[in-house]
């Protein structure tokens, strides 16, 4: 199985390579302004977070995420995005994204509302790391997998599409059950 | 696949074996640039010359502890004594991101003199990927410039090799179990190659240094023991900071306005998130106690209560 990260310049898009190396995953990083043909024939991707202020409308640094969302949407290719990538597919299928209300830095209480296939088999209250300036306000089609006190939609799953996120970052240590969340999007891409 | 220490050593033995002509390696004591230099001696053998600095920023008895190891591991190392250029090129700096660039800078420098004595081709370092994802380039925010790596000169003779980029401590230490590198426990932490110089805040001076560095062995020192008692695991990674501000104190019914100490110490797997370490007060008590009463010049300790993010482990 190949699943791709694309690097969005994040501090952790490297963990995120580690994680999937570590699961027997074929991975690689891409740069997020690599041409289409270069996560063409790929099972699955990652969109890393990255310093884009998606909540000031900044996303020249997303480079051709744009496309390789689509082109995935089309091709029936599971999308996960972490943080900054999530707030990138958010307003690519028309939701809103906001400077942060209450900006989280550090260990946050994630409340799992719907326990489906990303975070399946865990458990309904679990510790995750965040570091954001921004937050998805609307999520048009999308619906809303976990919460934190502050933020609504800190989790998300587009309604009949493969396509995820998640604000909080599975990939590092201080997040509990990082590895589960992407072992269950792994099953996802399998199928 | 998950991480394999043993086929990680063979292939990358075999990568360096590649390199056609003498290589130097900076080692600092540390377990990345020691893990380098002992795959780096199985391919090239007299072929490298690791390179140990004295940049003035040492802590306290790290020179012989570099002797020590290298001596059991059957290495030898060159000693460059360079602590007057050091201290030279960081006259009237303050932003740590310049301090980090000029102390980078100036071991390319020491380097590319000792290269030229030995004709060597290679500069091989210890960078491991913390270093090169917070130094950040192109669409990656500069966190911090590592000295290693953002704080390299753009023009630069020798061709750098670096081993274990794509790696992270905890895998370091796997490899370093398989080699057998020696570690005293009392060492086993993270050692910058700026040293000290990122733990004076503001402009670093001999004198300043001199009062971190007692300060810094007094924390290693206190932790260790709490180590050996049994009262605490031992940290990843723990140190003093020299900060600017000073405060009011009363010593021996004397008004004194004297220095403040911050100390540090954290629990991380691989230094991208990190968490402070719970020490025992009557430690923290302990340590408090014996650097306001050992520097005279110090009547203020502080505990450093942040995880990273948002801080970050080193104060610059």
């Amino acid at each position: 199985m190949k699943v791709f990260v694309v690097d969005l310049g994040s501090q952790w898009g490297h963990l995120i390579y580690r994680r999937l190396r570590d699961l027997d995953v074929e991975t690689k990083m891409v740069p997020a302004d690599s041409p289409l043909s270069d996560v063409e024939t790929v099972d699955g991707l990652v969109f890393s977070g990255g310093a884009l202020r998606v909540g000031k409308g900044e996303t020249e640094m997303a480079g051709n995420c744009g496309l390789f969302l689509d082109s995935a949407v089309e091709r029936g290719t599971p999308v996960l995005g972490v943080c900054a990538g999530q707030q990138f597919i958010a307003l690519r299928f028309g939701g809103e994204v906001r400077p942060a209300k209450v900006p989280e830095y550090g260990n946050v209480e994630l409340v799992v509302d719907y326990a489906n296939d990303l975070f399946q088999g865990l458990p309904e209250k679990f510790t995750v790391f965040a570091s954001h300036n921004d937050e998805v306000v609307k999520a048009p089609g999308f619906k809303t997998l976990a919460h934190s006190k502050d933020v609504a939609i800190h989790a998300f799953k587009h309604e009949s599409k493969a396509i995820y996120g998640t604000l909080f970052h599975p990939e590092v240590a201080h997040t509990q059950y990082g590895t589960e969340v992407y072992e269950n999007f792994l099953r996802v891409c399998k199928r | 696949m998950a991480f394999n220490p043993n086929e990680f050593i063979e292939q990358s033995i075999e990568e360096l074996k590649k390199l056609d002509g003498t290589a130097i390696i900076a080692v600092s004591g540390g377990v990345d640039s020691t893990v380098c230099a002992v795959l780096a001696n199985s391919a090239l053998g007299p072929k490298l010359k690791p390179i140990f600095v004295d940049t003035g920023f040492l802590r306290k008895g790290e020179v012989e502890q570099v002797k020590k190891v290298f001596k059991e591991l059957g290495i030898s190392i060159v000693i460059v004594e360079a602590s007057k250029e050091f201290f030279a090129c960081l006259k009237g700096v303050i932003d740590p991101e310049e301090k980090r660039k000029k102390i980078g800078g100036m071991f390319i420098r020491v380097f590319e003199k000792e290269a030229k004595h030995l004709n060597a081709k290679y500069l091989i370092q210890g960078t491991i990927a913390p270093d090169w994802i917070e130094s950040g380039s192109g669409i990656r925010d500069t966190i911090k410039s590592h000295h290693n790596v953002g704080g390299l000169p753009t023009q630069m003779n020798l061709i750098v090799v670096e081993p274990i980029r794509d790696l992270y401590k905890d895998e370091v230490r796997a490899i370093a179990k398989e080699l057998a590198v020696p570690k005293d426990p009392a060492w086993k932490q993270p050692s910058p190659g700026p040293g000290l110089a990122i733990r004076v805040i503001g402009e670093v001076t001999r004198e300043k240094v001199a009062l971190c560095r007692e300060a810094n062995a007094i924390v290693m020192d206190e932790l260790f023991k709490a180590f050996e008692f049994g009262e605490m695991e031992l940290p990843q990674q723990y140190f003093a900071v020299l900060l600017e501000t000073k405060t009011t104190g009363v010593q021996g019914d004397v008004r004194a306005y004297g220095h403040t100490i911050a100390i540090r110490s954290v629990e991380t797997k691989d230094l991208m998130t990190v968490e402070y370490s719970k020490i025992p007060h009557t430690v923290l008590h302990r340590i408090s106690l014996r650097i306001t009463n050992e520097l005279k010049q110090i009547n203020r300790v502080l505990y450093d209560v942040t995880h990273k993010p948002p801080a970050t482990v080193e104060f610059e």
